[in-house]
């Protein structure tokens, strides 16, 4: 038998902070945590970071070989499974899962080996691999059963997220752990960011709103870092221990452009929104919301708005869009689990982040973007998280009221 | 001259382990909790620390008595 997928349990180590709540506040009033780093670049540079406290997490023993972009997967899925109110105890190992997304793996780490002078760590290897911060999650919640890293650039914890609901609807695991995590917030990296002419470009002083999804002025995006991680369990599951849900994951879709590496492409992206609908057996015009890629690139944010209105036709004025990532970044491989648990608290709290930065939008990218005056939207039924990746993946996931 | 108090004193800066926690003739390993990966990145603290190389033959030493042994004879070794 199928199982209904419900999301029982969020954590978040973001730029805004460790507690839910507190980010969605922030992006319902447009707080963005974008600053400038790393002034001694030759281009100027801005990033949203994170400020993370490892000691609450780990000793300082534990930290031997943990790159900050497990650090951040093993807080981040702690604090979900202590949302969602489980712990080790309360499922068999074997039927638990993490499935979780990574774009790079240990950039500190690496960073770190090029710039020692030739005395590098015995311990690079292990803090770089892409799959630590699943390894790392598994090890500190005990987890036996699958424990997968999905590395599909900016959709990979999108993907995650949708693998695990899989398992969970199939009945392979009980409980999945599924996210990601991204840290890569290192000069190395955000110079070849930088040469990639993907990042906004920004007037000294004004780095917090760099980011302007959907707008005549765009320029690109900025990096951000962090880990979201979801708890998904049977609905009746979640219904038998009395667990709150905050959602239900009714669909997912995962396509391929297969036309070019990094230019995307909006009837791949057609296909994804498509098959996400079909699985939750909805139409378009029951989709009130939708957490867009956005990341503001002269391109993307076109094709985007063309993938949407060639699904959405006719109702596309009834779809509300707004990109978070001009607040917090682009978190890459975790971008797709931190904008899956906004639009969760969107659907619970009936209520929209608004599209920050956008004074003025593109004709070209005309969608009924959720503005600062109207974000609350009393009969959300539905809503849908976009993310599309370099090398061609597009994956969304299409979550419904609890 | 020997090495234990100043890799007591690392062990307690790298990983907040107290002298006192830790007999010098017990198991790193069981009693101080260093795995595999901590002891191989500790060897490698060790040897910034003393500016020394540490020889790879004995990675197999299992109590800090034994690790400042070991350096003891790599410093006295080593080119003034």
């Amino acid at each position: 038998m199928n199982h209904e997928v419900a999301i029982t349990g969020l954590g978040v180590v973001a730029p805004h902070g460790d507690e839910p709540g507190a980010l969605f506040q922030a992006l319902l009033q447009s707080r963005s945590a974008i600053q400038p780093v790393f002034a001694d670049l030759p281009k100027p540079a801005a990033a949203a970071t994170v400020a993370f406290d490892e000691t609450r997490w780990f000793t300082k023993l534990q930290l031997a070989g943990v790159d900050r972009v497990s650090q951040l997967a093993v807080a981040a899925a702690d604090l979900a499974m202590r949302d969602a109110g489980l712990t080790a105890s309360d499922a068999d190992p074997e039927r638990v899962g993490v499935f979780s997304g990574c774009g790079m793996g240990g950039a500190a780490a690496l960073e770190a080996a090029y710039r020692g002078n030739g005395r590098v760590s015995p311990l690079t290897i292990p803090a770089f691999m892409p799959n630590a911060p699943a390894a790392h999650v598994a090890m500190r919640q005990g987890v036996q059963g699958p424990v997968l890293t999905y590395s599909v650039a900016c959709a990979s914890s999108s993907a995650a997220i949708a693998e695990a609901a899989k398992a969970v609807q199939r009945g392979e695991v009980d409980v999945a752990i599924a996210g990601g995590s991204e840290a890569l917030i290192v000069p190395g990296v955000v110079v070849a960011w930088q040469a990639m002419q993907t990042l906004a470009s920004f007037q000294p002083g004004e780095a917090a709103g760099a980011v302007r999804p959907f707008a005549t002025d765009r320029s690109g995006f900025v990096l951000g870092e962090g880990a979201a991680f979801l708890i998904l369990e049977s609905a009746e599951r979640a219904r038998a221990r009395g667990a709150r849900s905050y959602a239900t994951l009714a669909g997912w879709g995962l396509s391929s452009d297969a036309t070019h590496l990094t230019k995307p492409d909006a009837p791949g992206q057609a296909r994804a929104l498509r098959a996400a609908l079909r699985q939750a057996g909805l139409q378009p015009r029951d989709v009130g919301y939708c957490n867009a890629h956005g990341t503001a690139t002269r391109i993307g944010d076109v094709v985007e708005r063309n993938a949407l209105a060639e699904v959405w036709g006719d109702d596309l004025d009834s779809l509300r869009v707004s990109s978070t990532k001009a607040l917090h970044g682009h978190m890459l491989g975790a971008a797709g689990a931190i904008e899956a648990l906004v639009t969760v608290l969107a659907l619970h709290h009936r209520q929209l982040p608004p599209s920050a930065n956008c004074r003025e939008i593109d004709p070209d990218c005309r969608l009924n973007l959720v503005t600062q005056d109207d974000t609350a939207v009393p009969s959300l039924e539905a809503a849908v998280s976009n993310s599309f990746a370099f090398g061609g993946t597009n994956s969304v996931l299409l979550f419904r009221r609890a | 001259m020997s090495s234990l108090k100043e890799l007591q004193d690392l062990i307690h800066e790298k990983y907040g382990i107290e002298p006192s926690k830790l007999d010098p003739h017990a198991s790193m390993r069981e009693t101080g909790g260093l795995d595999s990966l901590a002891l191989a990145e500790f060897l490698f603290a060790i040897e910034d620390h003393f500016g020394i190389t540490m020889p790879d033959e004995d990675a197999n030493i299992d109590t800090l008595a034994e690790l400042a042994l070991l350096v003891d004879k790599v410093r006295a070794a080593k080119p003034a």
